[in-house]
């Protein structure tokens, strides 16, 4: 691996997403309505969570999961299930949001014509595809993380009560931003970097890419109807897991990385 | 410097390229021709280690293609069919990019870029993004990209083909350039006219090799080498008197013209003159025959079945 040519592509890639505002704009959106549209919300609402549509089996559900419920009124352990769902949707960012970028990545390049030249160069497929795939994840973790911080803020101030804001502020989600974020992110990049150098449709290879975030979606679901909760232990798993899944993707992606194809037969 | 052995390609059943031998020379500017399809794409991204050989081997560069693929790689330049280069980035930073590819130092970088930009006549516009160039520019700033990293041998695939004439003319004479500093150059073309000028041999392809040569050995193979001499009138004592010339393979007569084949027309010319002269011929004008490199070449092509 020649860090000096994985860097060049980083930084081309990076500098191709710069100079495209509309991408840069359908990046940077998503995350950012999603921290300011529950912020909003609880705002709009001064407090009272109204009715929550919960019945006494899921409130009972969510106060046997953790001891720490048990002091909560439901108003605010309303909110704080509330901020965990929406919290767990900045989970689902960092797969969708590079989505995009990774489905054409090589399909791109080759309706561009730019991938003959880039491969006649001595760069090594592993070298371009890590290089394509790092270059997906830094926007995505960088609108997740800005959305995130957004959130945060928000939430000290719309919280109703310093237990809740300690819910939302639980250092287990720091953890998870920190590090399953990119993890995430690049599991999604992986698959879209591989798709993308398979099919030779950028809309087939989105709508491939699109079917990532169904385990993400099932997760929140899960946890919104109470039968689990996410807690430390399940972010550093989770994360040890995804990291195996993203070397073992990454290395699959070279392997299936068939540039005769790609060059011949894709028109 | 490349050097082919039995190379072919099969796609599918397909015969791309079929047992190809082939050798250019250091410094040798070799145009490489046939109709679309023939293979000399193919043959071409397998030189550049794009896609593997069926069989066969070759060499670039003093390189295997196969087991050296990097080392040959970074001692090559190509030009794609298209341009393909980044339309959002400037024609800086699409050179700079390659130019850290090809492992260029900081100020080698940046000498090589704007020498090429310079010579290429794009210097002015080097800040532009690349989208809004004309065809002509982006070929001019593909070529660049391809000689960036002073490579031994440039493959260039119709270089002068989105060109003007006048920037087909400052390309051709970039390409004569670079043989003079010793480049080894394997040029794709269909510009016939322009491999007659620049080609030192020439190859013609067409799933198989048909012929290699150099374009007046080709002319020669085809035709023979024949003077024609224009008189106000032939009549059959011209005919007759150039008959006797025992040197003389042929005569045709045509109207007021009258070609004669003759095995070296340097040495044997002036004997054809003397005689028809003695025989009462008006002369008006005398001169080889040179068939056009497309007659050649429609007859080599039209005449070999794949």
């Amino acid at each position: 691996m020649n860090l000096t040519r994985l860097q060049t592509i980083i930084q081309r890639e990076l500098l191709e997403i710069r100079k495209n505002r509309l991408l840069l704009f359908t990046i940077f959106l998503p995350p950012l309505l999603l921290a300011f549209l529950p912020i909003g919300l609880f705002a709009a609402m001064g407090g009272q969570m109204g009715n929550t549509n919960m019945n006494a089996d899921q409130i009972a559900r969510y106060y046997s999961l953790s001891p720490a419920f048990k002091d909560f009124s439901p108003n605010e352990l309303m909110q704080l299930i509330v901020f965990q769902q929406f919290l767990v949707l900045y989970l689902v960012m960092p797969l969708i949001i590079p989505m995009t970028v990774a489905a054409f990545s090589i399909i791109g390049e080759k309706d561009a014509h730019s991938l003959e030249p880039l491969l006649a160069t001595p760069i090594r497929t592993g070298e371009l595809l890590l290089g394509k795939a790092i270059a997906a994840v830094v926007p995505a973790v960088l609108a997740t993380w800005l959305a995130y911080a957004i959130f945060i803020v928000g939430g000290r101030v719309v919280a109703l009560s310093d237990r809740v804001f300690a819910g939302l502020l639980n250092p287990m989600w720091l953890v998870a931003m920190i590090a399953l974020t990119p993890l995430l992110s690049l599991l999604s990049v992986s698959i879209g970097v591989m798709i993308s150098s398979r099919v030779n449709d950028t809309r087939v290879a989105q709508q491939i890419g699109g079917m990532l975030v169904i385990p993400a979606v099932v997760l929140g679901l899960a946890q919104t109807a109470g039968f689990i909760l996410l807690n430390a232990f399940t972010f550093i798993a989770g994360s040890l897991i995804v990291a195996l899944i993203d070397a073992g993707l990454l290395y699959l992606a070279t392997q299936v990385f068939q540039r005769e194809k790609i060059l011949t037969q894709w028109k | 410097m490349i050097e082919t052995h039995g190379l072919t390609k099969h796609f599918n059943g397909n015969h791309a390229v079929e047992d190809l031998d082939l050798q250019v020379k250091q410094g040798e500017i070799f145009a490489f021709l046939g109709p679309n399809g023939a293979g000399k794409t193919t043959t071409v991204r397998m030189l550049a280690c794009l896609i593997a050989p069926t069989r066969g081997e070759a060499r670039v560069a003093g390189y295997t293609v196969g087991g050296e693929s990097d080392a040959i790689r970074a001692h090559i330049g190509i030009l794609t069919e298209s341009p393909g280069l980044y339309e959002k980035l400037s024609a800086r930073q699409n050179l700079d990019f390659f130019a850290r590819l090809y492992g260029l130092s900081n100020s080698a970088r940046d000498d090589a870029v704007k020498k090429h930009l310079e010579m290429l006549g794009l210097w002015e516009r080097r800040d532009e993004a690349v989208g809004g160039f004309s065809k002509g520019m982006k070929q001019k700033l593909a070529i660049a990209r391809a000689l960036l990293h002073d490579p031994k041998v440039v493959f260039l695939d119709e270089p002068t083909s989105a060109l003007d004439p006048e920037a087909a003319k400052i390309v051709r004479d970039f390409i004569a350039e670079l043989k003079s500093e010793g480049h080894t150059i394997f040029l794709c073309t269909h510009n016939l006219d322009e491999a007659d000028r620049l080609a030192d041999r020439i190859g013609v392809m067409k799933q198989r090799l048909i012929q290699v040569d150099t374009p007046e050995n080709l002319r020669r193979k085809l035709y023979g080498r024949r003077v024609v001499v224009r008189t106000r009138a032939v009549n059959d004592a011209l005919i007759a008197a150039l008959k006797t010339l025992a040197f003389v393979k042929s005569v045709e007569r045509e109207d007021s013209r009258v070609s004669i084949a003759l095995d070296d027309p340097d040495a044997m010319t002036p004997a054809v003159v003397r005689a028809l002269v003695q025989a009462g011929a008006e002369i008006q004008s005398v001169g080889e025959e040179k068939h056009s490199l497309e007659e050649v070449y429609l007859n080599l092509v039209g005449n070999h079945q794949t």
